[in-house]
């Protein structure tokens, strides 16, 4: 077999049946999924509080949502939401209501300690639905192929979040003048002492109001995996911001410069965060809010359909936080286009339904969508692309063939 | 009376979020192993790579990875991430990688 043919088959297997069944004996509940790329096959396991996700990695944990959850509805399950942790020292049991946060840092004159118990009665709680997404997800559609965690598009999900606004926590420590950045700290721990996940926020970010620390997720307690008890959410901004098992938060005088800030998730620092295929970007800068992107979620690519039937289509578009004002749909690869109905507008950081029917005559279809936000910010013909594999939000392409 | 304040409670428990448990985690075996080979490299990743991380990492990278992204991946554990690996090791290692998962394998 060329590798064109298991390029091919590969996309047949993931649009088709989904899910296969391996056929090792013994492994009954193992099961098998074939990500839209060369090397893409993936086991499917239940890790707890989840059912079967695709497992990127074992050890630690990284776990991809099957791409049918997206189309069972706008807010993600807490059993189906992605995980992704950077080092192996995940945390021991923790207690959900005396599990304490300290807030310090040199650029604060009163640090203190706050238990969860606390934090749930002594601020007032708010609630936000959000997208949550890797910066690498669908890295492994890029092209040029670039290394790093090979992701499909499941690297995302929406929830509503319950919590308290950061600025309020903030705000109890008395933040100096000084202040420049907040930073954040998780209760994983590398194994041998470099490199533990720690992040930063400008000042100005951490106390927009919305920047939240979340104790719920979807009426519940977080899942383990999504950083129980508590976990920072950053609304519109990549979820390597959004520090789970959060544990420490230090308000300091500088630019916090720890290896996940500089020089780990960094973008080409130009309007389209892009380079030529092959290249290096001459500067780089933090990698911040999600760009615009939309998926057909209720049709594979490679589906088979029936022709002279109407067929419903479905699916999601969101931004980084303006909110999304249009999606506009072609069954010609791109050359027309129609405009697509939106679904309630559960907040300017959900994902955002869409819905449009056609009748497809016998033949070859190419479906696309294209996302506008309330700026008029919308998403490449052409795929960006940069080496670390960050950002992609190209107008995909769903091929299907009517007869 | 003494049934109202329990309501009353009750109801105020209910709406600050009932109390979270205590959780921990297990996680499951490994899901991949490293692919035997001859080369000397491949103990050496076996005792110095997989001992942090299971072999995922390696597996699912593109088989265009090439030579350089490895030796940049092994040197990021030891600066980094402080894993223990011998200097002297290191050659064998990335030698093992690039031709087991990365862009010297055997076609």
């Amino acid at each position: 077999m060329d590798p064109q043919d298991k390029t091919s088959r590969r996309r047949l297997l993931a649009a088709g049946a989904g899910v296969i069944a391996t056929t090792a004996f013994g492994r009954a509940f193992a099961q098998d999924v074939n990500l839209p790329f060369a090397n893409g096959q993936r086991k499917l396991v239940a890790y707890p509080e989840k059912r079967p996700l695709i497992v990127l990695t074992s050890r630690p944990p990284q776990l991809e949502t099957p791409w049918e959850v997206f189309n069972e509805g706008v807010i993600t399950p807490n059993d189906a939401f992605f995980v992704r942790y950077h080092n192996a020292g995940l945390p021991g049991p923790i207690d959900g209501d005396q599990h304490a946060i300290r807030i310090g840092g040199n650029a604060v004159a009163k640090p203190f300690s706050l238990t969860v118990a606390q934090l749930r009665s002594e601020f007032k709680p708010v609630e936000l639905v959000a997208v949550n997404q890797c910066s690498g997800n669908s890295r492994g559609l890029f092209a040029p192929r670039v290394q790093g965690g090979q992701l499909a598009n499941g690297a995302m999900g929406n929830a509503r979040w319950a919590g308290v606004p950061l600025k309020d926590v903030l705000a109890r420590a008395e933040p100096s003048d000084r202040a420049r950045q907040v930073t954040f700290d998780g209760l994983d721990v590398a194994l041998f002492g470099g490199g533990d996940f720690v992040k930063a926020l400008d000042m100005g970010h951490a106390m927009d109001g919305e920047v939240m620390i979340a104790y719920q997720m979807n009426g519940a307690d977080l899942p383990f995996l999504n950083g129980f008890p508590v976990r920072l959410i950053v609304p519109g901004h990549y979820g390597t911001y959004w520090v789970k098992h959060l544990s420490a938060i230090e308000v300091v005088d500088r630019e916090y410069d720890g290896f996940w800030m500089k020089p780990a998730y960094r973008i080409p620092d130009n309007a389209c965060a892009c380079v030529e295929p092959g290249t290096a970007p001459a500067a780089t800068r933090p990698i911040g809010r999600f760009n615009v992107r939309s998926f057909i979620t209720s049709v594979n690519d490679g589906a088979r359909v029936r022709a002279g039937a109407p067929l419903a289509v479905r699916g999601i578009a969101f931004d980084g936080g303006l909110g999304i004002r249009e999606v506009a749909w072609s069954a010609d690869g791109g050359q027309s286009w129609r405009e697509a109905r939106l679904g309630p507008d559960p907040g300017r950081y959900s994902f955002r339904e869409f819905t449009f029917g056609f009748t497809p005559a016998a033949g070859a279809h190419d479906l696309r969508v294209r996302a506008w936000n309330r700026a008029g910010h919308s998403q490449p013909m052409e795929a960006l692309w940069n080496p670390a594999g960050y950002m992609r939000n190209v107008v995909e392409s769903v091929k299907v063939t009517a007869a | 009376m003494k049934h109202r304040i329990a309501a009353a409670l009750a109801f105020a428990f209910l709406a600050t979020g009932a109390a979270a448990a205590t959780k921990g985690i297990d996680l499951p075996p490994d899901g991949a192993q490293l692919k035997a080979s001859p080369l000397p490299g491949y103990q050496k990743a076996q005792a110095h790579c997989v001992a942090c991380h299971s072999a995922e990492y390696m597996l699912y990278q593109p088989a265009s990875a090439p030579r350089p992204y490895w030796e940049a991946m092994v040197k990021r554990m030891q600066a980094v991430f402080k894993a223990p690996v011998p200097e002297e090791d290191m050659p064998a290692i990335v030698d093992y990688l690039v031709k087991t998962y990365g862009n010297e394998q055997a076609r």
